[in-house]
């Protein structure tokens, strides 16, 4: 038996031998039919594509409101639906070698519950960019305009990045990805060298401009709201460098007003699929209280000689700013960014406590409860963290169990109170020009908690984008 | 029975020996590693270039979607590794960003957040631009080869290539895959088949070459099929046009320069 078997087997095993070619040829059975046709040919104005996005989008947005709180919150409610239709262009076009201008901008209609149809609140532009790019060296640039000038190497908070304070006027996301597209320029000269291992920048934006008060929920039409971004001469000077072990620092020297700062940004990839980053922020300045109430007095939003509703101390002292995290890209493109957020200036524990016990002991005098939610209505302005201590997690996820659908998610904690913001946004892009999407958000935490005593609990957000 | 096992063991290995001395005995002229270089030679040209890739992306073998990419290639001459700046021209909703990939310095700007963003090499595989990123990877410098035989395949076309077939290993933590089978035609060094896998030896990507014709001096793929490993109702068809050789400086390699790179 073992002798019959020999040549049998011998054989079966000789057979297999080629096998394993034809194994491989079984892949093509793989290839759908209609991808044995090359894809068509590229538009021969593709670079003229590349220059430019426009997209038309709807968004209606229903949100669920407090009944009750520990500290109420002066003027009206907010709006309970707004309905939504803007066009959004970012447009680069060369007019010349080495010449070319950008022009970056926002047209809003709107519907809302608290506003009434028709009127001034219905329309609104958003200018955010229009400037010249002149490059007249090899790798040498100037710049003038309105130009949304970014910093900072971290996802949740960026301490570098100075040319953010007022400049955010729509908050249709809370993300602070998203929050950086629809921010206002600041008007400025900008000078760029890039070299080999390094570049330098410096910008100067001049003061045009007496510190304006903080806008009202309904911003002015046409307005191009100058008043936000160039209120003060203010100078950086931004270096970068190219160091072995792909360090790739940059360091920033930041002049504002009476303000001087410092910054750093520094970021290193870990195998495969980690990205270690940190980015610092240091200089004299008082607390976020102080430099509150003193805005609020000097724009007139507060009486020029009332008294602060909370204990602290006046004077000015060296405050770090600080955001430390990691980038985790998993094989299933999930990607993660875990990050921690020390903000020197902001709340501490016996802030929040002082907060909440001044706001409930005078719950309905508006002399108290207006100079705190304006505190709070300040950082936000001035995109700061409220409170000393906080962690952001953030997760995308491209092609989440189907193709073409993509989901985001964050959570920002205050770590004092435990109290969050989540956000968690799903995309499906229909088409290279149709994209559908819905987004909800919740501010949870208890009523005497960072996020749990604002006036928003809850928000759904349905959208339909087209593309051109 | 228990001596035909070991009798079978020494005929077969016999037998194995001449089939495989076949390959060897030409092999011998030629390593891996030199069989590598001659087929990265073929891929990409020597000099700086660039070039346009259209990719369309099949689920369930219906189109869904193109993007089309404008691709800046400069080899190290150091490590002979290729760095690519990606500029996204199509869908539109993308138009316009742009991505550093130099080893591990990778970074990726959105022009509509003004934000650069520093990724790993695993994000590399995210999206479009890690398959720009795969097509101009000098495989010779990231690899070390091994000869694994040699195999009568089809290419794309169904066509019967004698082709050497190599097992790759990951030679530098730069490398972007663990492990690389790679077919390469004997009679020409054409690349005609690649599968990559993981470090856990999950099989990634299986890509295909075709559309072989002459840019920028040598007859090269300017067409590949990529076929998701993980899902393969996923598919994804690319071509390369407009190949121009392109002067590109050292200084264009890095985060600053990003929001530079023009669309010419």
């Amino acid at each position: 038996m073992a002798r019959r078997g020999l040549p049998a087997a011998l054989a079966v095993l000789l057979l297999a031998l080629p096998a394993a070619a034809a194994d491989e040829n079984r892949d093509l059975d793989l290839i759908p039919e209609a991808a044995g046709q090359a894809p068509e040919a590229v538009s021969p104005d593709a670079a003229a594509q590349s220059r430019q996005r426009i997209f038309l989008e709807n968004a209606t947005t229903g949100w669920s409101v407090r009944n009750s709180f520990a500290v109420p919150p002066p003027g009206p409610p907010p709006p309970d639906w707004q309905e939504r239709l803007f066009l959004d262009a970012r447009i680069e076009h060369p007019l010349a070698d080495g010449l070319g201008v950008t022009f970056s901008d926002r047209f809003n209609g709107m519907a809302e519950s608290d506003v009434p149809f028709p009127s001034h609140g219905d329309v609104r532009n958003d200018f955010r960019e229009s400037f010249l790019s002149w490059e007249p060296l090899t790798q040498n640039y100037l710049e003038l305009g309105r130009i949304n000038l970014k910093s900072g190497v971290a996802s949740g908070y960026n301490p570098t990045d100075f040319f953010k304070t007022r400049a955010v006027v729509d908050r249709i996301s809370q993300d602070p990805a998203s929050l950086r597209e629809n921010r206002l320029g600041t008007l400025m000269l900008l000078g760029q060298t890039i070299r080999e291992g390094g570049s330098l920048s410096m910008a100067f934006a001049p003061a045009l401009y007496r510190p304006s008060p903080l806008y009202p929920d309904v911003l002015p039409s046409f307005d191009p709201m100058f008043d936000r971004t160039n209120a003060h001469d203010r100078v950086l000077i931004k270096g970068s460098a190219s160091l072995p072990f792909d360090l790739d620092p940059e360091l920033l020297l930041y002049h504002e007003g009476t303000r001087t700062q410092l910054g750093g940004n520094l970021s290193r990839a870990v195998g495969q699929s980690t990205v270690l980053y940190a980015e610092w922020a240091g200089g004299e300045h008082a607390s976020l209280i102080q430099e509150a109430l003193t805005y609020g007095r000097q724009t007139g939003t507060l009486p020029t000689y009332a008294p602060s509703p909370l204990p602290g101390d006046p004077r000015a002292s060296f405050q770090n700013e600080i955001a430390v995290g990691a980038s985790y890209a998993t094989e299933n493109r999930i990607t993660f960014n875990l990050e921690y957020h020390y903000h020197e200036a902001g709340f501490s524990g016996r802030d929040w406590r002082n907060w909440f016990a001044a706001g409930t002991a005078n719950p309905n005098l508006l002399s108290v409860a207006g100079p705190l939610w304006f505190i709070r209505s300040y950082a936000l302005d001035q995109q700061e963290p409220v409170g000393r201590h906080s962690a952001f997690l953030r997760a995308d996820w491209v092609d989440a169990f189907i193709p073409q659908l993509e989901l985001t998610g964050f959570v920002d904690v205050d770590l004092h109170d435990g109290s969050c913001l989540v956000q968690l946004t799903a995309d499906y892009y229909l088409s290279n020009a149709w994209t559908v999407g819905a987004q909800a958000n919740a501010d949870l935490g208890g009523a005497r908690s960072e996020f749990g005593s604002l006036p928003q609990a809850a928000s759904l957000l349905l959208k339909l984008v087209r593309y051109f | 029975m228990s001596e035909a096992v070991p009798r079978l063991a020494r005929r077969l290995a016999v037998l194995l020996a001449l089939v495989l001395a076949c390959g060897q005995a030409t092999a011998q002229a030629q390593t891996a590693q030199e069989i590598l270089a001659a087929s990265d030679r073929i891929r990409n040209p020597h000099e700086p270039f660039r070039l346009t890739s259209s990719l369309v992306e099949f689920v369930g073998g219906k189109p869904r979607g193109q993007s089309v990419l404008f691709v800046y290639a400069k080899e190290d001459p150091t490590t002979h590794r290729f760095r690519n700046l990606v500029r996204y021209v199509e869908p539109p909703r993308d138009a316009g960003k742009m991505a550093l990939l130099d080893n591990h310095v990778l970074w990726f700007y959105d022009p509509a957040s003004k934000a650069s963003v520093r990724i790993s090499p695993q994000q590399r595989l995210i999206g479009q631009a890690s398959i720009g990123d795969i097509l101009t990877v000098n495989l010779a410098a990231d690899y070390t080869g091994t000869l694994a035989g040699t195999e009568t395949i089809q290419d794309a076309a169904r066509q019967d290539k004698l082709c050497w077939h190599l097992d790759m290993a990951a030679a530098t933590d730069l490398a972007t895959y663990f492990r690389v089978e790679y077919w390469v035609e004997q009679k020409t060094s054409f690349p005609i088949k690649a599968k990559f896998y993981s470090d856990s030896g999950r099989l990634l990507k299986i890509l295909y070459y075709r559309g072989f014709s002459e840019q920028l001096g040598v007859i090269r793929p300017t067409e590949a099929v990529i076929i998701d490993a993980v899902d393969t109702a996923l598919v994804t068809t690319l071509k390369f046009s407009d190949y121009k050789f392109q002067e590109i400086p050292e200084a264009w390699f890095q985060r600053d320069y990003l929001p530079r790179l023009r669309a010419d």
